[in-house]
Order: structure tokens, then sequence, then C-alpha cells
């Protein structure tokens, strides 16, 4: 019977001193020094985990000591709202978030709002209306413009096709705004080009071996498919994986998005035609700074856009550059 | 035992009071309801799961009847129809839905776990199905009450989860169907021989997880504003975790539902310490599977014969 409870203060224990030595030296400190609490949708993701990485750069550069938090899956809303509220009870002062649901983490910036925590939204747009209705206003927006990259996207797979191409997309989590507004930007792009003609379009969820399985099945209803534009690198990969299974590799165009670092590598070695690069880590840096700006007293924009870029095999060295 | 249920409960007590010593945070008013609050839909969830895992089954199908039952509901306010209306309506899918498992298991004798595997993909895909894949939100104050609303100071979804803790513990001690769902998970054979209608009682239990699903999803909904076909993935693991820390066996017949509330509260309060401690993400997983195991540990070794 007293067996579970030792278990439990030995993990406690070890957690909390494991959380601590990643607080580093500065522990003495840390109780006078702001805190700052960034949310992000997932931490199994390199997207989020370079934003980490440039909101800890900025926390060190400006003395504030950041608390990071994420759900174990992206799509986990009720998960990330739980972390908000437990977040409020520790007396952060700035909330900075990359919301999992543009509508559904509402409830829990209505619960930040009424505890006076301010939030910055990073990265996914809060679905307007609803945020007018629910009386929720972010300090600021920090993010690139996914139409836009879509777009960019889109007008790339047209110069490098001369306007002609058999295309399958696969598409993030249906009902998502990043993957929605993705691919309209792409579909925009493209439909002008009566040459340009879509032939598929499929859900793999954001990951990887979906990417391969569901690129897999579209080779085999559409064996003449010449280009593919994955929402996001991970499918993109998957995409290049079920290529070369089917013994294809060079003869479809991959389009991505992110711009990974293994998406750089691949299209380095050719298998992948371009990936749209964002900058998380611009994002993560900006959002800290954003936070002191709004403990300090200063106003903000309402937008803070991050750059896009096109990766391609001339360019990926210096994309590699620009993200660090 | 009691003996054991009684560890459980000193687990969770210890663990308070771990958490307590660790940060100024976690015993306030304000945090102990945000616990609650938090632990609530696991918690209903994991009352259903706690009938079926004491008759000897599992169900793996939870997550997808919240999710589908979730968006009934969604659609049907959207269509115009009030609370009244469309709360008996995704009752009724999320205890068909678990009557249906019930019906294959009992009348094909299929293993649960096949059954309900099969329920889990079939109620996902008809979720996404019926939405198309895409979340429906924005629903009417009336109704976001359910989750938003404090009687005194108490959320409301605290209060649906004492009331279905209440009427279970009340449907499972003092009811002879309660009393069978422990002789079926005892010996099944020997209550169909001692004239326990097996065909009647088994679909019921799998009925009682889909309605607790489909309450829990109805706190969901109206927690979240919105119903997602994606909503409760993973929800069959936390529940049976719960049910399982709570010092239910796994072969069915022993337990009680005090224990699983106890069992999701000790979820709910490591969960809710590690935020409040700043603990990494991938640490919590380790920390909380590291319970979970040690629970089991604990419940394997009380039952061993004493020599």
């Amino acid at each position: 019977m007293m067996r579970i409870l030792p278990g439990l203060v030995c993990l406690l224990a070890a957690a909390t001193s494991l959380s601590c030595n990643r607080a580093g030296g500065d522990s003495n400190a840390a109780t006078a020094r702001p805190v700052v609490a960034l949310v992000l949708k997932t931490l199994n993701h390199p997207f989020f985990v370079d934003m980490r990485r440039g909101a800890q750069e900025a926390a060190d550069r400006l003395g504030v000591t950041l608390q990071v938090q994420a759900a174990e899956r992206e799509v986990d809303v009720e998960k990330q709202m739980q972390i908000v509220e437990n977040l409020i009870q520790t007396g952060v002062r700035v909330l900075c978030i990359t919301p999992s649901g543009s509508r559904e983490i509402l409830s829990a910036l209505v619960k930040a709002k009424n505890a006076n925590v301010p939030v910055i939204v990073v990265d996914t747009r809060l679905d307007a209306k609803a945020a007018a209705d629910a009386g929720v206003r972010g300090e600021t927006f920090i993010g690139s413009d996914n139409y836009e990259g879509g777009r960019l996207a889109g007008r790339h797979a047209v110069t490098v096709t001369g306007g002609k191409a058999r295309i399958g997309i696969l598409e993030g989590i249906a009902g998502h705004e990043t993957a929605d507004s993705r691919l309209r930007g792409f579909r925009d792009a493209v439909a002008g080009e009566p040459g340009m003609a879509i032939v598929a379009s499929q859900p793999a969820n954001w990951e990887r071996d979906q990417g391969f399985n569901v690129f897999q099945n579209m080779l085999q209803a559409h064996p003449n498919i010449d280009t593919v534009f994955a929402a996001s690198d991970l499918m993109a990969l998957g995409a290049i994986e079920a290529i070369a299974a089917a013994g294809k590799t060079g003869k479809i165009r991959v389009i991505g998005f992110d711009a990974l670092d293994d998406a750089k590598r691949a299209i380095d070695a050719g298998t992948m035609d371009a990936s749209v690069a964002q900058f998380p880590y611009e994002m993560g840096k900006a959002a800290v700074e954003s936070a002191v700006k709004v403990i300090n007293g200063e106003s903000l924009p309402a937008d803070i856009m991050v750059k896009l870029e096109m990766v391609t095999k001339a360019t990926s060295g210096k994309a590699t550059e620009g993200s660090r | 035992m009691k003996a054991r249920r009684f560890g459980t409960l000193i687990g969770l007590v210890v663990l308070c009071l771990v958490l307590w010593a660790l940060t100024p945070f976690f015993l306030t008013v304000s945090n102990l309801l945000n616990i609650a609050e938090q632990t609530s839909i696991n918690a209903i969830v994991a009352a259903g799961m706690t009938f079926v895992i004491l008759s000897g089954g599992i169900d793996l199908s939870v997550g997808s009847i919240v999710a589908l039952s979730g968006v009934v509901l969604g659609l049907s306010l959207h269509a115009g129809y009030s609370p009244a209306v469309a709360l008996p309506v995704m009752i009724a899918a999320g205890v068909l839905a678990g009557a249906t498992n019930g019906l294959l298991i009992d009348r094909g004798r299929l293993p649960p776990f096949i059954v309900t595997l099969g329920m889990m993909s079939i109620a996902r895909g008809a979720a996404l199905l019926i939405t198309e894949g895409r979340p429906i939100s924005g629903f009417e104050e009336s109704f976001r009450a359910l989750a938003t609303a404090r009687v005194g100071f108490v959320p409301a979804p605290v209060l649906i989860m004492a009331t279905v803790y209440l009427v279970a513990h009340f449907v499972l001690t003092r009811t002879t169907f309660g009393r069978y769902v422990y002789a079926i998970g005892g010996n099944e054979d020997a209550a169909r021989l001692s004239g326990v209608r097996i065909h009647l009682h088994k679909p019921a239990i799998y009925a009682v997880s889909g309605l607790t699903s489909a309450l829990a999803a109805m706190i969901l909904t109206a927690r979240l504003n919105s119903a997602q076909p994606i909503a409760g993935t993973m929800y069959e693991l936390d529940a049976i975790a719960a049910t399982v820390i709570g010092g239910t066996s796994l072969m069915g017949g022993e337990g009680t539902l005090a224990g699983t509330l106890i069992g999701a509260l000790i979820m709910g309060v490591l969960r809710n310490g590690l935020n409040l401690l700043g603990v990494s993400s991938f640490l919590q997983q380790i920390v909380i599977g590291g319970v979970i195991v040690g629970a089991v540990l604990v419940d394997t070794v009380l039952k061993r014969p004493r020599t």
C-alpha cells in the first residue's frame, strides 16, 4: 500500500530538479524577474522547437524568465486550455500563445483576460469574429501570412512547370486556419492558369507517415501526377519517400512549406524542388520582445509580420543562414 | 481491497502535500477548483469505463464517441434546435454507439478489444464525415453555461461530475444491475449459470460507457465553445489509466467508483502541478506514465497471496 508514496515523491522530486536544472544558475534571480509564458501547439515539431529557441534567446537577453509549455499533441485544444488555466494561477505577466484552434482557444483567453494577463498571439490567428464576440483582443499578432506563403508556392509551381502540370495536394488538418490559408493561397495562384490541373487533394494531417501513405494512394489513383504541393514539409518528406518507393524520384516535383532542415537537405539532394520558409526563430524572438514591451507599457502594432521566402536549390544555403 | 483504496487516497494526499511544499500556487481555492474542472471530463468518461472494466471488458471507443456525440450536439444546436432537444439527441447517439458495442460483444461473441477498436475508428470516421472534418463553433450563452456557470463558487462541470458519480455509485452498489456488473466481471459463466441475463446486461454496461462519453462531450463542447471531430483523441487511455490507478482490476470483478474518481484526480493534480512547476511537457509524460505503472504495480503486489 505504501509503495506508491515513495514512487510519487521520487518522480516529482526528479521532475522538479530536472526542470530547475533547465532554468540554469539564475534560480535565485528568477523570483524577481517577470515571467513570460510561451504556450506552443506542441514541442515535437522542429518549427516550434526553433520558435522556442528564438524566444529563449530574447528572454535571456532581456532579463525575463521564460516558461514554455505545450500539449502532447498539436490538435489538443483542451489540453492547451488546461495549460493556460494553470499558468494563469502562477501569475505570469504575459501569455504568448500559438493557438491550437483559432476559435476553441478563446474560452481560455477569456480567462486570461479576466485575470488581467495580456495575450500575444503567435503564428496562428484568432478567428476575428469569434474573438470580437468573446471580447478577446490580443496585444499583437506575430506570424507570417500563410495565404501569401501558399501563393508564393503556387506561383513558383507555375514558373517551374511552365504553366502545365498535374498537381496532387497534401492538405493539413481540415478546419485549421493555417492549413486553409496555405491551400487557398496555392489554389488562387494556380487558378488563373488553364494548364495547371489539380487532380487530387487529400488531407494527411501534417504528419510524415500519413504524407507517405496518402501520397502512395494518390499515385495509385493518378499515376500521372507530376507536381506535389504539401501544406507542410513533414507531409512533403513523406511524399518523397512514397515517390522513391514507387521508383519515380526526380520525375515528380515536390513543393513543401516550412523549410525544415530535413527539407533543405532534400532540396540540396534534388529529391525536393522547393519549400516556403517561415522563420519561427524570429517569431519566438519577436514574441518575447513584444511581451517585454507590454510589461513596460509600450504600445504595439496590431500585426508584426515575419518574412517568408521560397527556398530552392539555388537559395537553400542562404536560407539556412537566415533562420539561425 | 479496502487497504488498497486507502492507499490510492493517501497517494493523492501525499501528492498534494508535495506540490504544496514545492509551489505556492498549488494550494489556492482558485487552483483547486481549476483542477476539479479540468478533471471533470476525464473523470466522467472514466466512470463509464469503470463499469466496463468491472465487467471484465474494455472500451477503446470512448474518445471517438466523445467526438461523435459532440458533433451531433454541435450540428443540432447549429440547426436551430434548443439544448432541450439537442442534448437528448446527442446522448442518444452516445448510448446507441455504446449499446452497439455491447450487442456485438455479446451476440457476436467477439472480444471487447476488437469490437471497441472498430467502433473507435467508425465513430471517429462518422464524426469527420458528418462535419466534413471541420469544427462546429459558436454556441448560445445559455448552452455554454454548462461549462462556464458557477453555482456558488463551484464550476458547473464539477457539479455535473459529482452528480454522475453519485448516480453511478448508487447504480453500482444499490441495484441488481450493479451487482451483475461485478458478477459478470468476476466469473461470466458462473453469472450466466446462476441466471443473470447476460444478453440484457452486457449491452447495458457498454451503453453506460456511451452515456458517460456523451456527457463528457457535452461539457467539452460547452467548454471549448466548439465541437471538434478530432476531439477526444486518446481519452480512452486517460480513462483506463484513471480506472486502473483507482484500483480497478483489468481482470474485472474488483474495484470501486470512488477509486476511479481518486485516480482521475491524481492525474489531474499531476498535470496541474507539473504545469505550475514549469516541468517540460516531455518530462510530464514520463512522470504520468510512471505513476500509472507504479499504481498497477502496487495493485499487483497487494493481490499476491501472502506467504
